[in-house]
């Protein structure tokens, strides 16, 4: 393009000179023409140029004009005709530098936020943005620094593989907000750098990337050579951009992450619900089956007891059988009425009193004992009898319930194993543990083992009875009282339940 | 990159400038040769040529010295190369004077110069390295157009003509400019100077006042002619010229382009005469 306008000025030189009218010839005009379209070809460097070597070539006619007839208006118009196309050239390349300066400034405003708008993590996106900035301000070296710590912001620049120091320019900028300037880095007092200085001065600016929750990183920028005042304004307001593009799509990543765990939540919770769903079906399902079983003995031994007349004996046994079917009756009901009373949140009726601990725990042993032959009991107790201040029923239920499942889950010729003590990580506290060797719970369910109408499957407990509530009860019991439930276990090799109670007060 | 890579010490301040005294120093032997020179012509004493040539090459070794200092803000080990080079050049002023062939001895100046300043690298932040083949050669075009523009012009405007005194005279007259004239100018003011104020300031304030100076040193110049229309001349040639030479150090990295641009304009100015 500068050939092409050099070319038409030396045409307009030639036409002028085989034209021979003078300097206030018509075609000094022409050599306008040439100057304007370098202008809008080439800037003000451009036009400035061109315009300059118009009025060189004007000078050899103007100048010998004004030598020969002094200062005419002829001749001062063949002056202004030497001045005329430098200044048309500069002032009109000015203004097509601007316009275009202000034209890439908001095509790299735009391009940033496209790319920071997009899905990828902010260190990919912030690598894209780093190369627009480099483009867009010309600069030799660009980096970018996002985060509030300077050891643990993302880093982009180009060209990559940069190294940050803590104690650099840029830390600086980033930790007190203030920006750093320099004409020249290689002999700037304040930068330590043991490297020559070069022959042509390399600009520097560190500038805060400034958001409205404050300093969000630090732009920096080099270049080599000149720095227009343009390119200065271009980097300030490009970094204000960034600084707000940078929040935006923090806030935006936030905003994901945020719907993206509610999401979650929304699921697991959602699963949760259809599981208790399920739960309560076949809760309704095994309640049915564990009511009627009693039911039917009931039924049965009255009808007998009605119809036959039975000796004393077998009347007595029939009897027998009667109270413990009621018992397992009453049982089922009155844990039935507890979870009602849980689930409505009422509080469960305590009557606390000193209770023996080991005869509680004997009586027991006792009675699973005579109930399951195949299983061996075993009861340890460490130190003076243990005593505590507790609603005796509630604590007799909790220890069934706790006993029933280790006879429940262990195989026949288990060993079921109770101990009672003070617990030595929880001063204060008596522990009461129920330890058997049997199937064990995996580590994923062991969460989910106090919750209401909760039972582990497994295949060699499936035909084990029960509603699956009398661990949510021990624990609701447990909490009641002022403990709680805690249990160890490994599939394979058994489960230990460690019930903690508070201890009695020895003035009681 | 350094903003990120290099400690920053906000409060670091630079080191002090070399103090006046060194300038004073180096500006007074060059001062009092100049004078004692002047002073030779003027009484008449003897070959009072010689005064001439002798003032004329301390002013030019001054004009190197001060850029060396400038350069190096007075480190040790100024006074060695400030030395041998302002005696190089009182010498080829001298021999220049004496014998149209002793023109040549200015020809060691620039080779001398290179050589010195190879042993302090702070001189090649100035621009002493070399150039790139395109640069240089731009620098000779442009040169040569504002040496053929100033052959036309003053043709045309001012009646002056081509008029070349005989070839050792003329090329005794180039061999003055590449090593005192041109070399003295593009290394204290587009060197030293330019160098100094762009590396605080920006380009426009830095290349007009360094062509400001060095219009003044020329219209100073008690050896160049003083008609009026002259003067206006070097005004506007030398102008563009040193503007032209700080934009092609700016642009090369190298003091090269400009100092071939110089030499080129020079090379046609010597033609011209009235």
């Amino acid at each position: 393009m500068i050939a092409l306008s050099v070319a038409l000025l030396g045409a307009v030189a030639l036409a002028m000179g085989l034209a021979d009218q003078g300097p206030a010839s018509v075609l000094r005009h022409l050599y306008l023409l040439p100057t304007l379209w370098a202008a809008l070809t080439r800037g003000a460097t451009g036009g400035g140029l061109v315009g300059a070597l118009a009025g060189l070539l004007h000078a050899p006619v103007a100048l010998p004009a004004v030598e020969r007839d002094g200062l005419t208006s002829q001749t001062l118009d063949g002056l202004l005709s030497l001045g005329l196309p430098i200044v048309a050239g500069l002032l009109v390349g000015r203004l097509v530098d601007g316009s275009r300066a202000r034209a890439a400034r908001l095509a790299a405003v735009l391009a940033i936020q496209r790319r920071l708008e997009g899905p990828d993590a902010l260190d990919d996106k912030l690598g894209a943005v780093a190369r627009e900035l480099y483009a867009a301000l010309r600069a030799r070296r660009l980096a970018l620094l996002v985060g509030v710590n300077v050891r643990t912001a993302i880093l982009a620049s180009v060209p990559v593989g940069t190294l940050v120091d803590p104690d650099s320019a840029a830390a600086f900028a980033l930790a007190t907000g203030q920006r750093v300037s320099t004409t020249d880095l290689a002999a700037d007092p304040r930068v330590r750098a043991d490297e020559p200085i070069g022959s042509t001065p390399v600009r520097a600016l560190a500038l805060p990337l400034v958001s409205g929750a404050g300093v969000v990183g630090v732009m920096a920028v080099e270049w080599r050579g000149e720095l227009s005042r343009a390119a200065h304004a271009a980097a300030e307001e490009l970094a204000v951009h960034i600084g707000l593009a940078v929040e935006n799509a923090r806030l935006i990543l936030r905003q994901h992450h945020f719907a993206d765990e509610l999401a979650e939540k929304v699921s697991a919770a959602t699963a949760r619900l259809r599981e208790l769903d399920q739960a309560k079906t076949e809760f309704l399902s095994v309640v049915s089956h564990e009511l009627r079983t009693p039911l039917t003995a009931l039924q049965g031994f009255s009808e007998l007891l009605l119809r036959s007349a039975l000796t004393p004996e077998r009347a007595q046994r029939c009897l027998v059988y009667l109270h413990t079917e009621a018992c397992t009756l009453g049982r089922i009901v009155g844990e039935l009425l507890d979870l009602s009373r849980i689930e409505a949140g009422r509080p469960l009726e305590l009557k606390p009193e000193l209770v023996d601990l080991a005869a509680l725990i004997e009586r027991n042993i006792e009675i699973f004992a005579a109930e399951h032959h195949e299983h061996h009991f075993r009861w340890t107790a460490s130190g003076p009898d243990v005593m505590l201040r507790a609603d005796p029923d509630a604590l007799d239920r909790m220890l069934k319930n706790l006993l029933s499942n280790a006879v429940k889950y262990s195989p026949r010729g288990g060993q079921v194993c109770v101990s009672a003590c003070p617990a030595e990580d929880q001063p204060g506290m008596i522990e009461l543990a129920v330890e058997d060797d049997g199937v064990g719970i995996p580590a994923d369910q062991l969460r989910r083992i106090f919750d209401k109408y909760v039972r582990v499957p497994h295949p060699e407990t499936a035909a084990a009875r029960g509603l699956g509530l009398g661990l949510s009860l021990v624990k609701a019991l447990a909490e009641a009282h002022g403990g709680r439930v805690e249990v160890d276990s490994l599939p394979g090799k058994g489960s230990r339940f460690r019930l903690l109670l508070p201890e009695a007060d020895p003035d009681f | 990159m350094r903003l990120l890579s290099s400690p920053f010490e906000p409060g670091a301040l630079a080191p002090p400038w070399a103090p006046a005294r060194v300038y004073a120093q180096v500006g007074g032997v060059f001062a009092m040769i100049v004078a004692a020179g002047l002073a030779w012509e003027w009484a008449g004493v003897g070959p009072s040529a010689l005064g001439h040539a002798l003032a004329s090459g301390a002013v030019h070794a001054g004009l190197l010295a001060l850029g060396w200092l400038l350069a190096t803000d007075a480190a040790d080990g100024w006074r060695g190369p400030v030395f041998r080079l302002g005696t190089t050049l009182v010498l080829a002023a001298l021999a220049a004077r004496l014998h149209p062939l002793g023109a040549l001895v200015f020809l060691l100046v620039p080779g001398l110069l290179v050589l010195e300043a190879r042993r302090q690298p702070r001189i090649r932040a100035i621009g002493l390295g070399g150039a790139h083949p395109a640069h240089a050669l731009a620098g000779l075009v442009i040169g040569t157009f504002l040496g053929a523009h100033l052959l036309v012009t003053a043709s045309r405007t001012l009646g002056y003509r081509l008029h070349v005194g005989g070839l050792p005279a003329y090329l005794s007259a180039l061999a003055y400019d590449v090593g005192a004239n041109a070399l003295s100018a593009e290394w204290l003011f587009r060197g030293a100077v330019f160098s100094l104020l762009w590396r605080r300031g920006t380009f426009w304030p830095a290349a007009l006042l360094t062509t400001a100076l060095s219009l003044v040193r020329y219209l100073l110049d008690p050896f160049l002619p003083h008609a009026a229309e002259a003067r206006a001349g070097a005004v506007f040639y030398l102008g563009l010229v040193g503007l032209i030479a700080c934009a092609l150090r700016a642009w090369s990295g190298s003091l090269l382009p400009g100092y071939l641009a110089a030499l080129a304009f020079f090379a046609a100015y010597r033609m011209l005469a009235p």
